[in-house]
């Protein structure tokens, strides 16, 4: 392709028109592999409007859709299209989309304010106007205050934000963002999951990734699970989990002493059973989590037990992919 | 502000100039930048110093033809009994016994007694110049055929002949004439010619012009893949052959400064300290100007292939390597034959080309300056050293009527290498996968 003299931006100009009917994302079949390992297998989705999860372990393929989505990689097999239009070796759709890499590294010796204004320019805005564009966005994401500072001081959750709002630039259609809230402190993590919410209440598609199932949760309720390559659940977050509810489930009680406490347990009706995996622990199997949750207290109160920790382990990402890949289905 | 009309400035301030002026910002805040620049400006800036130390302290003139010898211990040079026609062997035949006595001359005054004064007209491949300024051969006793050993049925003169088959000239002089120019004058002139050509061609072109893009530009676009931060450029819609294009122009905005620079401050330095009529040699500034020139073509052309044997492939500094030792090969052949078909298959043979081009425009008279030097072979220490020297590093355009011509084509060439480089390295970038 000739390089593009005018300088306008693809999206901007006459030369390529945007699908208006066609989804914000489309994949068919898409493949993607390595040799004869299988980074992406046979994925099928349409993503129009709202919030979506995508929810998988390291390596199940998250990133990798995203760089095939991003014109980064060429898929093996199969057909991807951002707004109707083929990605690979066509940079024409992403005047419509903002990506935030999943990538720590950035330019430390950047204030955010350049960062921003400079990529903006990319979008085929003049100078003046990428930097109106770059304090809009920076203030959408909450670093004003600090927009003249240099990334390297920045925190993780700070940097983050410098990403997304480098993403938000021209206000794109579709926002995808590849583990956005990793590494980062609680604070950071709210502050970056209301922009996300935010947006989506704006009427923006947001594709957002993530290996855990709690932060997932708190953005959204519609989620698409990865496993190995291979998509394994699309559909709503409460769907499945009621679901859960059904499978065994295990509750961890350290307490100082365990087996006084399991006596008083075991005649709660949903236990099925219990087990000690080491002297002052105590696990429960129940079908019912939300019934023993709410007869513990009452229990451990009552009955004068000093307790240190209370968790569910099964209550993750790794058990919903264990009852999915077991046979289960939603 | 969509309403304001869309100028030219207005149109480049968006990707192009943010891509340039982004990587320049960056070179900027990097180490290596300044240790490649650094140490490229270290090393020629020591040739620097030899050649300073050589004008300063000059060359000592020498005796060329033994004729400041008192051989018989008569008093009188040798020279000045040849001129008078006393015999230069026997004590009892010297000036002073003539009527009126001559007065013995100092022995000084018999070196560089008779320069060169070849005047080449360019209108026969056969033609006699030069004159006997001290007179010694007109007064040399001697028959007439002993004053014509060149057998033109000229006495006293230098016969320049050219040869017909590959166009050089050689110079064969009658006895006595022209044999003690001044050593001091001619090496000097040698010297300085031979250091700006071979600092042009040596230090700029190849060293600077090959060194910094091997190690400025072959990361160009390779780091940001291997950091990821090439996913914050490429995600915005700009075509990759375009980033690509910009990175280089951000790239030669570095350097191309850094050239004309460091050109500027050499130019400087060698016109006060070279030897001139007046206080600065300012015909120089031509031939500089065609180094620095040739220089940042060079840099262009070199840029695109490191930068795009980068993106190739993430060692692309191992591929850049075998390509730099041939330019350093076609360099070297330049200098000894610069008509080489093969040095059409490289970058420098065509950067060199504009210099030698300058070269021939600035010093016309250069043919014929080397011919002095090397045509006189006994007893020229130091002119033929220096003339050797500045054959080395003169040649004549392998290509090309003129000088202006050989230039222009050679400008042209490298251009057209540079695109071509830009697209194979574009379409690289293109089609490769990112990680």
């Amino acid at each position: 392709m000739m390089p593009d003299f005018d300088q306008e931006g693809k999206g901007q100009t006459e030369a390529w028109r945007p699908d208006t009917t066609a989804p914000a994302v489309l994949l068919e079949g898409v493949s993607k592999s390595y040799g004869r390992i299988f980074a992406l297998s046979n994925i099928t989705l349409a993503l129009n409007g709202g919030v979506t999860g995508v929810l998988g372990m390291n390596g199940a393929g998250k990133s990798t859709m995203f760089k095939l989505l991003m014109g980064k990689l060429k898929p093996s097999q199969g057909k991807i299209r951002l707004f109707g239009t083929d990605p690979w070796k066509n940079p024409a759709p992403y005047a419509r989309v903002g990506f935030v890499p999943e990538h720590e590294k950035m330019y430390d010796w950047m204030t955010a304010h350049q960062f921003v204004s400079t990529f903006a320019r990319l979008n085929g805005l003049t100078r003046a106007e990428a930097m109106v564009e770059a304090d809009r966005v920076l203030k959408f994401v909450g670093l004003a205050d600090v927009a003249h500072k240099k990334i390297g001081q920045y925190s993780k959750g700070m940097r983050q934000r410098a990403k997304i709002a480098h993403a938000l630039v021209n206000d794109p259609e579709l926002i995808i963002l590849d583990e956005p809230l990793q590494g980062c402190d609680p604070l950071a993590r709210t502050t970056i999951m209301n922009v996300i919410r935010e947006l989506g209440r704006m009427g923006r598609t947001i594709i957002v990734s993530s290996h855990i199932l709690q932060e997932i949760e708190r953005i959204t309720e519609q989620i698409i699970i990865l496993h190995n390559g291979r998509l394994l659940a699309l559909g709503n977050l409460h769907a499945i989990r009621e679901k859960l509810d059904q499978i065994p489930h295990r509750i961890t009680i350290e307490a100082d002493d365990a087996k006084a406490l399991a006596k008083d347990v075991i005649d709660l009706d949903d236990v099925s059973g219990i087990s000690f995996p080491t002297k002052n622990n105590l696990s429960i199997q129940t079908h019912n989590l939300g019934a023993i949750h709410a007869k513990l207290p009452s229990v451990i109160v009552d009955n004068n037990h000093r307790i240190h920790s209370i968790d569910n382990p099964d209550d993750d990402l790794a058990s919903i992919l264990g009852y999915l890949t077991s046979g289960g289905t939603l | 502000m969509e309403s304001k009309p869309n100028t030219i400035y207005r149109a480049l301030d968006r990707k192009a100039a943010a891509i340039t002026e982004f990587t320049m910002r960056q070179y900027r805040t990097k180490t290596s930048t300044w240790v490649v620049l650094g140490v490229g400006l270290v090393a020629i800036s020591l040739v620097m110093l030899i050649y300073i130390d050589v004008m300063a302290t000059g060359f000592e003139s020498v005796d060329n033809d033994g004729d400041s010898l008192d051989l018989d211990n008569d008093g009188y040079p040798t020279g000045q009994e040849l001129k008078w026609g006393t015999d230069p062997y026997m004590a009892d035949s010297h000036p002073g016994l003539l009527d009126p006595p001559i007065a013995p001359e100092p022995a000084s005054n018999y070196i560089d007694e008779d320069g060169f004064d070849i005047v080449f007209d360019g209108t026969s491949n056969y033609q006699s110049t030069g004159f006997d300024d001290d007179g010694d051969c007109y007064n040399y006793d001697g028959t007439s055929s002993r004053k014509d050993t060149n057998d033109n049925d000229i006495e006293c003169d230098v016969l320049l002949v050219q040869n017909r088959f590959n166009g050089e000239w050689s110079a064969n002089p009658d006895i006595n004439v022209d044999e003690d120019p001044d050593d001091a004058a001619y090496a000097l002139e040698a010297t300085h010619m031979a250091f700006v050509l071979g600092m042009g061609k040596m230090g700029f072109v190849l060293l600077l012009g090959l060194f910094c893009p091997l190690f400025l530009a072959t990361g160009l676009i390779r780091d940001e893949m291997t950091a990821g931060t090439m996913h914050f450029m490429l995600a915005k819609p700009i075509a990759r052959t375009e980033v690509f294009l910009y990175r280089i122009l951000g790239y030669l905005g570095i350097v191309w400064p850094y050239f004309i620079s460091i050109g500027l401050l050499f130019a400087l330095i060698s016109g006060f300290m070279g030897p001139s009529e007046g206080f600065f040699r300012f015909a120089d500034l031509g031939v500089w100007l065609a180094i620095v020139f040739a220089t940042m073509m060079a840099s262009l052309v070199y840029g695109m292939l490191f930068c795009a044997l980068g993106v190739m492939w993430r060692y692309g500094i191992v591929l850049a390597i075998p390509f730099a030792a041939w330019e350093l090969g076609m360099c070297l052949l330049s200098m000894g034959a610069p008509d080489a078909s093969i040095l059409r298959f490289s970058v420098i043979g065509w950067a060199l080309m504009i210099v030698d081009s300058a070269a021939m425009l600035v010093w016309p008279n250069m043919d014929l300056f080397l011919l002095q030097g090397t045509s006189f072979n006994d007893d020229f220490g130091s002119i033929q050293t220096s003339a050797l020297a500045l054959d080395f590093f003169y040649s004549r355009p392998g290509v090309g009527s003129t000088g202006l011509v050989s230039s222009i084509i050679a400008t042209i060439v490298l251009l057209i290498q540079g695109a071509v480089l830009w697209f194979i390295g574009g379409a690289i970038f293109k089609g490769k996968e990112i990680e």
